[in-house]
């Protein structure tokens, strides 16, 4: 059992960790937590199933123009909502995004219903259906999907930020913006492409749930969203090696507690481990405290 | 007297002559005393953002707590609710307490994060244990309140219908006000206030922060578990899935919507949501819509608010300066850029 | 501030308007009370069509005593909370002299306290919970059977003999539904002989069964028994298959939806189910009432259709003697109270006994290629 259990921890961390990188990569430049980004990761679900089924899209492409969308709603999110907000006291910042996570679920109730709906699993490459069956463990080719789009994506997100120009931006405008704006970096363009590159992973991540899950709903986004936040703090808020190894590490530790100790608790899990980081390690595996400095308000 | 007491007594006469009003009806009523219950909550949640400057996103937690507190002393002991009422506070006390000590001493965000986690802890709590709450399987038949007069000899009055539910109700918001209100005007309100402008200073100034914040956290929690006690032999029947985090929400949109800070604003908060929620049940399903996205108009209406008018409807003018700053600076830095 | 004291006086007075509802019209007002919208939407439309159809024959013969019945509809969401206010409103609105409802055996609980403060009768199509009766106090009546019964006849003729297995793993949600099913399945399972060799609980909403379902199946159970909706039903059929295993599930009336197919796909086929109704096993009066949903609604009919139709059938039958009067209607009901004194309908013979509960039938019906046929 317990390397089906980790097989299980392994894929839904993968989930986590690509859900988290979206938190962590906001919160290192704006200094916001996005509790609108499990709507994102929801949306991505919604919209691949209407461009699968409403325009007939083969199932990769569906993938790719979901995460595209993922980007877009992404960016709209910053300029509509957080934009303006920019140099209001946190307080406001934090209302906003979870008005905008309120009205995004209530939004998608509205257009698609509040019932969960199966993905048209008839629409999947045939491959994913294919299973190896071990002594100890079942593998299937949707497994491996999510284990090779979980990496690639993570590679490619780590080449950005250390090779690519806009990864040095990214980088610079979370140290410190004043200074960033000085050397001459755009800060709100690059904000605004940062929230396309969270979206973009969060709408991934959330195809894949959908569809490897088998079901879509409106509030998809609630949990999955505080759990991935969980892991980003436990990996270090503004660590984006850390948010991956945290949704790793945070979806095993689910799968191995709710496989050998309690299932009720499962998503207890998340939060005790949320509270006990925050409380006790702030700093999480590999993040740095901020220290505040102006009023918390 | 000035003008706003006079509004403020003109309403209060309003509030106890409406149940003999001819168009009232029973369900206006239970609307209204939802109204009460929930500037109760607003008025304890607004100890936290209103005085202090931090955000509390687990309120819910302690409402669930407090009336759980109340059903299950019910439901087992038959206890009578004029015992429960601060056996509820003072549990709810306890557990700000508890909560508070270790995490007030985190910044803003992280503060609301842990306790939005308690509160979902808490959820989680009442619902898997059964032995103690029998959780989803809900307590139902929660005996009303009732009067017993029969140690000295007078008749045993059990609580019927809304209308004893509705004075009594009118008796703890006044209540609730009137600590509220003298709190304000302590030294240990000057104290949130100071804190809340400014943290250094206030250290300098002598303030133990963290007492004083744990103090703020227990009395908010306090209040919290009162509204719950209230709610449990309101609606005789409970269940975990009443306390989730949404509740939370809807009460700090209440404090912002209203002015943080501001007892009164806080109050017409609380009565513009909750009318209007109500009122969008109806014309949602008259319209034939799907009930539940009457939370999308609240959604909208909290970034409008942030966006316009972050400090609330009725401000009061601490709270209006500090959410002004910030536009103050960007006008600022934007001439001189002109200039030079 | 005198603005706003304006304002909120306003804002009151458009609260009262909205409270002072419809007046009463000349007709007889019943409330129907269920999930109408929300994760169950699917089993409130069940409900709305099987009341519609009977609506349509009752008020097309010119009604009961010369006056037509109109429905009063109340979307709890199958949560207490809006269960709460819904009675309340129901409760409290003297023109509505009966209710059918509510759905979920939760909400019925929330319910009853209210309805029975303000002595309104309730009959409910599909509340299962054994306990509701107790909450009554002789101002409920079901037609539909108890979990009780349910859960025994699952383990005593389902599994022992109709399926012929031994070795059962539970994954049961956590609701009152569900516990209570799972608790009186065990109790037969005791005395039947089966051995019941593990139980796991879950949340509703829950995607990811995988963790809780590894860890069943190291037993090598025979069959799984999905106790609780057709949503997780159908995701825990689909990820049980996708672990390795073969056997078949079985599962009572929660499951019992064309969605369960839908979600579940391959995966959905060898599953047993123990409903209330199943068209295909009832008399002539029940297949006619299924050709004519069929007709009405374009899909086939259900067991929470049939029994709502029965339950608008019952009550107007009582109004028809004893006029609108909440007490007499009570009364009217708790006289059906054996097989000589029982209502006919299209679920079969209907009497309550004093919780009011009724014993019915239960008929089985599987899952094969892909839809709904009966098992026996």
């Amino acid at each position: 059992m317990f390397l089906q259990q980790l097989v299980n921890g392994l894929t839904i961390g993968g989930i986590y960790a690509l859900i988290a990188v979206g938190y962590t990569m906001v919160y290192g430049v704006i200094q916001l937590i996005n509790f609108a980004h499990g709507e994102i990761y929801m949306l991505g679900a919604f919209f691949a199933v209407t461009f699968i089924l409403g325009m007939g899209m083969p199932f990769y492409l569906a993938f790719l123009l979901a995460m595209a969308c993922g980007a877009i709603c992404g960016m709209l999110l910053d300029v509509i909502a957080y934009r303006p907000l920019r140099q209001s006291p946190r307080l406001a910042c934090l209302i906003t995004a979870i008005g905008m996570s309120i009205f995004l679920q209530n939004l998608a109730m509205l257009i698609w219903g509040s019932r969960p709906r199966p993905f048209p699993s008839d629409t999947l490459p045939a491959w994913f259906d294919k299973t190896w069956h071990f002594s100890q463990f079942s593998l299937t080719g949707f497994h491996l999907f999510i284990f090779a789009a979980t990496i690639i994506m993570m590679l490619g997100l780590n080449l950005t930020i250390k090779k690519t120009r806009f990864g040095k931006a990214m980088r610079a405008v979370a140290q410190n913006k004043t200074m960033a704006a000085l050397a001459g970096i755009n800060v709100n363009k690059v904000i605004t492409l940062t929230f396309a590159v969270a979206g973009s992973m969060g709408a991934a991540a959330g195809l894949m749930v959908g569809a490897f899950y088998n079901s879509l709903y409106p509030t998809m986004g609630y949990l999955a969203g505080v759990k991935a936040f969980a892991a980003a703090v436990l990996g270090g808020i503004g660590s984006v090696p850390g948010a991956m190894l945290g949704g790793i590490v945070l979806g095993v530790a689910e799968a191995m507690g709710a496989g050998y100790l309690s299932s009720l608790y499962r998503d207890g899990i998340s939060y005790g481990v949320m509270i006990i980081v925050i409380v006790f390690i702030p700093a999480g595996f590999f993040g740095v405290v901020i220290k505040e400095t102006k009023k918390s308000i | 007297m000035s003008n706003a007491t006079k509004l403020k007594i003109g309403l209060l006469i309003l509030a106890l002559v409406i149940p003999a009003l001819p168009f009232v009806s029973h369900y206006l009523l239970h609307v209204i005393i939802l109204i009460y219950l929930y500037m109760i909550l607003a008025l304890g949640l607004n100890i936290i953002p209103g005085f202090n400057g931090l955000l509390d996103l687990g309120y819910v937690g302690f409402y669930g707590i407090g009336a759980y507190t109340s059903g299950l002393l019910t439901f087992h002991f038959g206890l009578s609710y004029w015992l429960i009422i601060p056996l509820a506070f003072l549990n709810g006390a306890l557990w700000g307490v508890l909560l508070g000590a270790p995490t007030l001493r985190l910044t803003g965000d992280y503060f609301a994060i842990v306790t939005f986690g308690f509160s979902e802890l808490v959820v989680l709590f009442l619902t898997n244990e059964i032995w103690l709450t029998r959780g989803p399987l809900g307590l139902p038949g929660i005996a009303p309140p009732s009067v017993d007069l029969s140690w000295f000899g007078g008749p045993v009055w059990e609580f019927q219908g809304e209308l004893p539910y509705y004075y009594l109700a009118i008796v703890m918001v006044l209540a609730t006000v009137f600590v509220m209100h003298r709190i304000q005007n302590s030294r240990l309100g000057r104290a949130w206030f100071a804190i809340r402008d400014d943290e250094v200073a206030a250290v300098s100034c002598g303030i133990n922060l963290l007492v004083y914040k744990v103090i703020a956290f227990g009395i908010s929690a306090a209040f919290g578990a009162m509204g719950g006690s209230f709610f449990a032999r309101w609606v005789t029947f409970l269940s975990p899935d009443m306390f989730k985090f949404w509740e939370s929400f809807l009460v700090l949109c209440m404090v912002v919507l209203g002015g943080m800070g501001n007892i009164w604003g806080v109050m017409v908060g609380a009565a513009v949501l909750v009318s209007l929620s109500e009122v969008l049940r109806d014309v949602l399903s008259a319209l034939g819509m799907p009930v539940e996205i009457r939370f999308l108009a609240f959604g909208l209406i909290m970034v409008l608010m942030m966006r316009y008018r972050p400090a609330g409807l009725m401000p009061i003018p601490a709270v209006a300066a500090q959410m002004r700053v910030g536009k103050v600076k960007r006008k600022k830095v934007k001439r001189t850029a002109t200039a030079g | 501030m005198k603005a706003l004291g304006k304002g909120l006086v306003l804002g009151l007075a458009l609260v009262f308007c909205l409270g002072t509802a419809a007046m009463a019209a000349d007709t007889i007002r019943i409330g129907v009370a269920s999930p109408f919208t929300g994760d169950l939407a699917a089993y409130g439309d069940n409900i709305k069509a099987g009341v519609n159809l009977k609506l349509k024959e009752i008020n097309g013969a010119g009604g009961v005593n010369g006056k037509k019945i109109e429905l009063v509809w109340g979307d709890d969401l199958c949560q207490p909370k809006e269960a709460g206010t819904v009675a309340s409103k129901f409760a409290n609105d003297k023109s509505i002299v009966a209710v059918i409802g509510h759905l979920c055996s939760s909400a019925t609980l929330a319910g009853m306290p209210i309805y029975v403060r303000a002595k309104m009768p309730v009959i409910s199509p599909t509340s299962t919970n054994p306990t509701i009766g107790d909450v009554g106090k002789g101002w409920f009546f079901r037609n539909c059977y108890t979990d009780a019964f349910q859960g025994k006849y699952l383990a005593s003729h389902v599994v022992k003999e109709l399926l012929g297995l031994k070795k059962v793993a539970i994954f049961y949600e956590n609701n009152d539904y569900a516990i209570g099913l799972k608790d009186s399945f065990i109790g037969g399972a005791e005395a039947s002989g089966l051995q019941v060799t593990g139980a796991e609980a879950y949340v509703a909403k829950t995607t990811d069964f995988t963790p809780q379902l590894t860890k069943l199946l190291k037993d090598k159970p025979e069959t799984i028994f999905l106790c609780g909706y057709h949503p997780e039903g159908a995701l825990i059929a689909g990820q049980a298959r996708k672990l390795g295993f073969n056997g078949p599930l079985f599962g009572a009336d929660g499951l019992d939806n064309i969605d369960y197919i839908k979600i579940g796909g391959e995966a959905a086929n060898n599953t047993f189910m123990t409903v209330p109704f199943l068209a295909a096993a009832a008399g002539p009066d029940a297949q006619k009432f299924a050709e004519a949903f069929k007709a009405e609604t374009g899909r086939e009919v259900d067991w929470m259709s049939a029994n709502a139709y029965d339950c608008l059938a019952i009550v107007a039958e009582v109004i028809a003697k004893v006029g609108e009067d909440r007490q007499k209607i009570r009364d009217g009901l708790a006289a059906y109270n054996s097989a000589d004194n029982g209502f006919e309908g299209v679920t079969g013979l209907t009497y309550f006994n004093e919780k009011g509960d009724c014993s019915k039938p239960a008929f089985v019906k599987k899952v094969e290629g892909g839809e709904f046929v009966p098992a026996e």
